[in-house]
């Protein structure tokens, strides 16, 4: 489950590409409110990094101190090793895509388009010929002529992608601009941008809530919450290993096991809940449990199995007895819901993608599952 | 009980009754004559206005014996005549006219900053304040302000009396032209700043923060941005702004001291003054088509701004 090899491919990919972006020890305070604190983190070169966090977790807050319409209340801000606190906007070179695209209404798309070579007082005879490349870039070519009203909402979002794409900046800023788009133009456009960007490999921050979308198109995952990195990782280890209960949750379907911690040996856990007992292993390496302390035990859905007849499990290293509360039909799988109540009655659910006509609510089933998938995180830290 | 009242407001059950009663007086077959009936006071207005017009139409082709002070019986174009001819006339045409057109620019450039900052600021108390200060003259009628004018600036007012601290000689600040344009700014400006402040509203903040990330400094966010996005606005505080100062009275008859008077003081001399009512008319009609022309100027150049009917389309 620890991917050494990915972790280190990435290590060297990173030290290939000098840093572009560096957020050194940045805090934003809204009257005594803390919007971003502490935050630091490195972008290499070329890098596709996704900030992913809950409503209201600093993501907006944290693009905006980069792009430069906001100042830190501490901290320091790097863009290509040099500090940018003094810098306004109009002299980084920063192309941002906002959440409501905040395209100018009284110009046409390729307007749009010219506007920040105009503004850069790029050659007025070449300025044609680039803006056409780039609207062909983001499959607009012959749109142009059309005012912004005139086109549709993945449309209106290309020509804001090309508008902050077609002055080469050294930085692409995108601020949950799918949000509004429906699922399947969402998923089409964050493909488009996973191109786009590999085409131009220009460095991007790209801000979502939607936990798929980090998955697909990242290089890179940080997870916010309440203002606070959580966890800066590539998206299969940001998924494989959370760092805490809170990234857990809010990647994946996650199920949570509380108790107590009885008896530590290793990496292995053995916790407690009431009568009975689950083992799992340490979640965070770098913050050890005691013995005594209560924790909970994080499981994804899908490492868990379900059977109508406990000896099809023979093989699963836990092993525990249930009964089916609910099922959720999604298409491709179902979702039950499995009480345990010799787990305290927890509740877990557990994706069944085989022919599903066999397990109805209120049946008795059996769940089993890895004890090495079971990460077992401090209770006190990370909340979801 | 206090659920009951709070789901089924008072206001609610008063809108009942009147309903109710309402049902009673005016059967529901008629209820298709409403709309119109509702029309009937505006359309009566201006039909009153146009039989006016009519009646002024035919004043002003008679002239004015001055032996008997009555109105000739036959038509004649003597009035128009007049009106084109006399140096008088022409000199007053011309100073009303360039009076409104500078009278807008000032306006509209003091107006725009105003609304700007009263619309963006982040201080609730620093809106409150601008517009206050916006709506308190408008509490202070235009001929009180008028003399509050002519006490700070005569001979002896506030200014001179400053300006005489700092060893300058009293100086003639009123009843000249500068003096009634001065005081038509000063009067248009809340009209103007009401007429631009929802335009800028309409602006999203975001236009000009992206204008920045795209390159551009507040300048030329300025001009680029916020001034295209805002013209239905000023086009419509201009059209506002450039008739009420065509055609005031107040500000040119005191400020102007009669020397600098507008149209409409010469319409007013015609009809009180001279008693020639065929002249006044004349002038007066003039001064309908001298507007008109002027607003239809200003529709063909700029658009019908925020006057613009239907709906809007960019
Ligand atoms: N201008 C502001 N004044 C005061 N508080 C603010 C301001 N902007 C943001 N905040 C607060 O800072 C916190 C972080 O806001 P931010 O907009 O960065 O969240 P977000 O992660 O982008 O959320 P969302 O996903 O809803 O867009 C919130 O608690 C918010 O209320
Ligand atoms: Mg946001």
């Amino acid at each position: 489950m620890h991917d050494a090899t990915t972790d280190a491919g990435a290590r060297e990919a990173q030290g290939s590409q000098p840093v572009a972006v560096s957020v050194l020890d940045v805090s934003m305070v809204y009257d005594g409110v803390h919007a971003v604190r502490d935050a630091s983190f490195d972008l290499p070169r070329g890098r596709f990094l996704t900030i992913l966090g809950p409503s209201g977790s600093g993501k907006t807050t944290l693009l905006r101190l980069i792009a430069g319409f906001q100042k830190p209340t501490k901290g320091d801000i790097l863009i290509n090793g040099t500090s940018v606190n003094a810098v306004p906007p109009h002299k980084r070179s920063i192309g941002m895509v906002f959440q409501r695209l905040a395209l100018f209404p009284h110009m046409t798309a390729a307007e749009n388009v010219a506007f920040p070579l105009k503004m850069r007082r790029t050659d007025a005879r070449k300025i044609p010929e680039r803006v056409d490349r780039y609207l062909d870039l983001v499959k607009l070519g012959g749109f142009g002529q059309r005012r912004i009203h005139e086109l549709s909402g993945g449309q209106q979002q290309r020509v804001a992608i090309a508008r902050a794409l077609v002055f080469e900046p050294d930085l692409l800023l995108l601020d949950e601009p799918l949000a509004a788009l429906d699922r399947k133009l969402r998923e089409e456009m964050q493909l488009e941008f996973r191109r786009i960007q590999r085409e131009l490999g220009v460095t991007t921050i790209n801000v979502t809530h939607d936990q798929r979308e980090a998955l697909v198109v990242s290089d890179e995952i940080i997870v916010m919450d309440h203002g606070v990195i959580q966890q800066k990782a590539e998206p299969s280890r940001t998924y494989r290993s959370p760092r805490n209960a809170f990234v857990a949750s809010f990647i994946g379907v996650t199920n949570f096991i509380a108790g107590d911690a009885r008896s530590l040996a290793g990496d292995t856990v053995v916790v407690g809940v009431g009568e009975s007992e689950w083992t799992g292993v340490i979640g965070d390496k770098a913050c050890p449990l005691n013995v005594g302390a209560p924790v909970r035990g994080a499981i994804r859905a899908e490492q868990i199995r379900i059977a109508r007849d406990g000896r099809a499990l023979e093989g699963a290293g836990s092993r525990h007895a249930g009964i089916v509360s609910d099922a959720i039909f999604e298409g491709e799988r179902v979702v039950y819901e499995v009480r345990l109540p010799d787990l305290g009655d927890t509740l877990m659910r557990v994706f069944d993608h085989g022919p599903h006509d066999t397990i109805a609510v209120g049946d008795e089933v059996y769940l089993g599952w890895n004890p090495d998938d079971v990460l077992v995180f401090d209770d006190e830290a990370g909340h979801p | 009980m206090q659920s009951a009242r709070t789901a089924y407001p008072v206001t609610w059950r008063i809108m009942d009754a009147l309903e109710a009663f309402a049902a009673t007086v005016w059967p529901a077959n008629w209820t298709r004559a409403v709309p119109y009936l509702m029309l009937a006071p505006a359309v009566l207005l201006v039909g009153l206005l146009v039989l006016g017009l009519i009646q002024i139409g035919d004043t002003s082709l008679r002239t004015l014996d001055t032996s008997t002070f009555l109105l000739s019986e036959e038509y004649t174009l003597a009035n128009y005549q007049r009106a084109f001819t006399e140096p008088l006339f022409a000199a007053v045409a011309a100073r009303s006219l360039l009076g409104a057109l500078i009278v807008t620019a000032i306006t509209l450039v003091f107006a725009f900053p105003y609304a700007y900052v009263m619309v963006r600021t982040s201080s609730p108390a620093l809106r409150k304040f601008l517009l206050i200060a916006l709506f308190l003259p408008f509490f202070i009628g235009q001929v009180v302000r008028a003399y509050g004018w002519l006490i700070i600036l005569g001979n002896q007012g506030m200014v001179n009396e400053a300006l005489g601290l700092v060893g300058v000689e009293p100086m003639r600040l009123l009843y000249n032209y500068p003096a009634v344009l001065f005081g038509l700014v000063q009067y248009m400006l809340p009209f103007a700043v009401l007429m631009v402040a929802p335009a800028l509203t309409a602006i999203p903040e975001e236009l000009e923060a992206a204008a920045g990330s795209l390159g551009a400094d507040w300048l030329r966010t300025f001009f680029h941005v916020v001034l295209p996005l805002a013209r239905p606005g000023l086009t419509g505080a201009g059209l506002v702004v450039v008739t009420l100062s065509l055609t005031d009275f107040a500000m040119p008859a005191i400020l102007g001291g009669g020397s600098q008077d507008f149209i409409a003081n010469a319409i007013y001399d015609q009809f009180f003054r001279t008693s020639d009512q065929g002249l006044g008319a004349t002038l007066a009609l003039m001064l309908v088509a001298v507007g008109s022309l002027l607003v239809g100027l200003i529709f063909t150049l700029f658009g019908a701004g925020t006057l613009a009917m239907g709906r809007a389309r960019e």
